[in-house]
């Protein structure tokens, strides 16, 4: 009988043929751990990325309405100097 | 009738030119002070890059030359006023501007007349214009072409509504950008003897053509139009 | 109508928003080959796309204020470019940011960025004309719109040629077909907004007109009516 604990086969069974339970060796774990620590930068670089990239984006449009806004205000008061100088002539 | 009125007014601007040579020895000098900046700049090249720099050594002194041309041409109108007066007169729009692109060419050809044979002295990548100069001749003309078409209707569209000078450039370079990467392609094509070289100056026929086309289009709208225009804004206007 | 229609559209742009992104961020599987950071590309391409649309807008609308002195024409114009240089601006942006990640260099000379970046040129080269030309430089200007809308294709074939002669080995990825259903939701967000900018920017320019007239017109009743007293 024999019990897959772990990384440990706790009996051989009779006759010498067990099976090798797959990625438990030392190398393995490392490789594995290596691979997942790329993958896992990627991500955090990804995200990074990401981040960046839709705020420029928002950043660029907020802009330009906070432009538009300005300008509005400007043309409002130039309205009103206008409309001023208009009653006083007549 | 175009042809013959195009004719008289490039004429009288070389005349007036022949006068006292200054637009040909302000360009010529700067085309040769450019050649050396560039030979300055990119001599140590070796002999791997040379090939790739030169194309663009060529064109780039050609727009700076252009640049300065147009700006001196139109000057010497906006001083004596005298654009004005050819527009009020019974003159074809188009041989107007048919007639300063001309002249904007020649002079430019002018220019590269002195360019072609300094690069073909500084750099060794540059043999190929002399071994054919057939081919580079077509080559320039149609390249010096395609910056005069666009460069006379903004330069004197600038000179008629008061416009700026540093607009010229600010509007040329972009715009001539196709031309560029055109006559950028079609000269390396001549300096590695590629034999596409054909196709690609027919391309530059095309696009030479269509330029041509659409400048002597619009020129009548955008040198009559600005005459026109009331001119006046409210003090307070800050154009941000 | 008039006043209603921009706050209308951003609205409708404001609402698409967050489906836009549970769409991107929840509900499309990440790309295979170029993983999480792809997902840039369901707002770059888009404003890719509305930086093309408002170049040809741009062209046909100067080319009618050419044709009939349309004032209407040219505001709408001056807006259109101004709208594309920030939509052209986040095309340039965001494009960089997605080869660095994925290719570790930002801007590698590609042929669709390089047309993207001399468009870009030419359209700030008019708005740069239509804010310090002088004053009878509209038409001028009109004139530099309408070659930029006619340069597009040209620009776009001569930097096809020209990158023959640059060779290199990077492919600006197409969007996979699957993920088009993400794409839809996010183009219309931002048309929306995209519109609702140009509408209150062309509504500013048309003010700017009547009003440059008006004081105009004030300055010659005042000059006017001074010569009667004097007189």
């Amino acid at each position: 009988m024999a019990f897959h604990n772990g990384s440990i086969l706790l009996a051989a069974p009779a006759g010498g043929d067990y099976e090798k339970v797959e990625g438990r060796d030392r190398e393995t774990i490392e490789c594995q751990r290596a691979c997942e620590a790329v993958a896992a930068d990627k991500t955090a670089s990804d995200y990074d990325h990401i981040v960046w990239a839709y705020g420029v984006i928002w950043a660029l449009f907020c802009v330009y309405g906070i432009m538009l806004w300005r300008r509005s205000e400007r043309l409002s008061a130039d309205v009103a100097t206008l409309t001023r100088k208009l009653e006083r002539m007549s | 009738m175009l042809v013959r009125q195009t004719w008289i007014l490039a004429r009288n601007d070389l005349r007036q030119e022949m006068r006292d040579f200054e637009l040909v020895a302000t360009a010529g000098f700067f085309t040769l002070v450019v050649l050396v900046m560039f030979g300055l700049s990119f001599s140590s090249l070796g002999r791997h890059a040379q090939p790739m720099a030169v194309p663009g050594i060529l064109w780039l002194a050609v727009a700076f030359v252009g640049s300065l041309t147009l700006t001196r041409i139109f000057d010497r109108e906006r001083e004596s006023d005298t654009l004005r007066a050819l527009l009020s007169a019974p003159v074809d729009r188009l041989a107007i501007y048919a007639a300063k692109a001309m002249v904007t060419l020649l002079v430019l050809l002018g220019c590269c007349a002195i360019l072609v044979p300094g690069l073909v002295l500084l750099f060794d990548a540059a043999a190929p214009f002399a071994e054919r100069p057939l081919a580079t001749l077509c080559l320039v003309v149609l390249g010096c072409t395609a910056y005069a078409s666009i460069g006379t209707l903004f330069a004197a569209g600038l000179s008629t509504s008061g416009g700026k000078n540093v607009l010229l450039s600010v509007i040329l370079y972009p715009l001539t950008s196709p031309a560029l990467m055109f006559a950028l392609v079609a000269t390396r094509t001549l300096i590695d003897g590629h034999p596409g070289f054909d196709a690609y100056l027919s391309q530059l026929v095309a696009l030479d053509i269509l330029q041509l086309a659409v400048s002597g289009w619009l020129f009548e709208s955008v040198v009559i139009g600005s005459n026109a225009a009331g001119g006046r804004r409210r003090p307070s206007t800050r154009k941000d | 109508m008039g006043r209603k229609l921009p706050l209308a559209l951003f609205a409708i742009g404001a609402g698409t928003f967050p489906y836009c992104v549970q769409r991107v961020f929840l509900a499309t599987p990440i790309e295979r080959q170029m993983g999480t950071v792809q997902k840039i590309f369901y707002f770059h391409v888009p404003l890719a796309w509305i930086m093309m649309l408002l170049g040809v807008v741009c062209g046909v609308a100067a080319a009618l204020q050419l044709r009939r002195g349309s004032r209407t024409a040219e505001a709408v114009a001056i807006s259109a470019a101004e709208v594309l240089l920030v939509a052209g601006l986040g095309v340039l942006i965001t494009g960089p940011i997605w080869g660095h990640a994925t290719w570790g260099k930002a801007w590698t000379w590609d042929a669709r960025q390089v047309s993207t970046g001399l468009l870009w040129l030419i359209f700030a080269a008019y708005v740069l004309v239509r804010h310090y030309g002088g004053v009878g430089s509209e038409r001028l200007a009109a004139a530099l719109a309408i070659f930029g809308a006619i340069d597009v294709p040209i620009i776009y074939y001569a930097v096809k040629i020209w990158k023959t002669t640059h060779p290199d080995n990077n492919v600006v990825g197409s969007l996979p077909p699957e993920m088009w259903a993400s794409l839809w939701p996010c183009l219309g967000a931002l048309v929306a907004m995209s519109m609702g900018l140009l509408l209150i920017r062309t509504r500013h320019e048309k003010t700017e007109m009547m009003l440059d007239d008006g004081w105009v017109q004030i300055e010659d009743l005042a000059r006017e009516s001074a010569d009667k007293d004097k007189s």
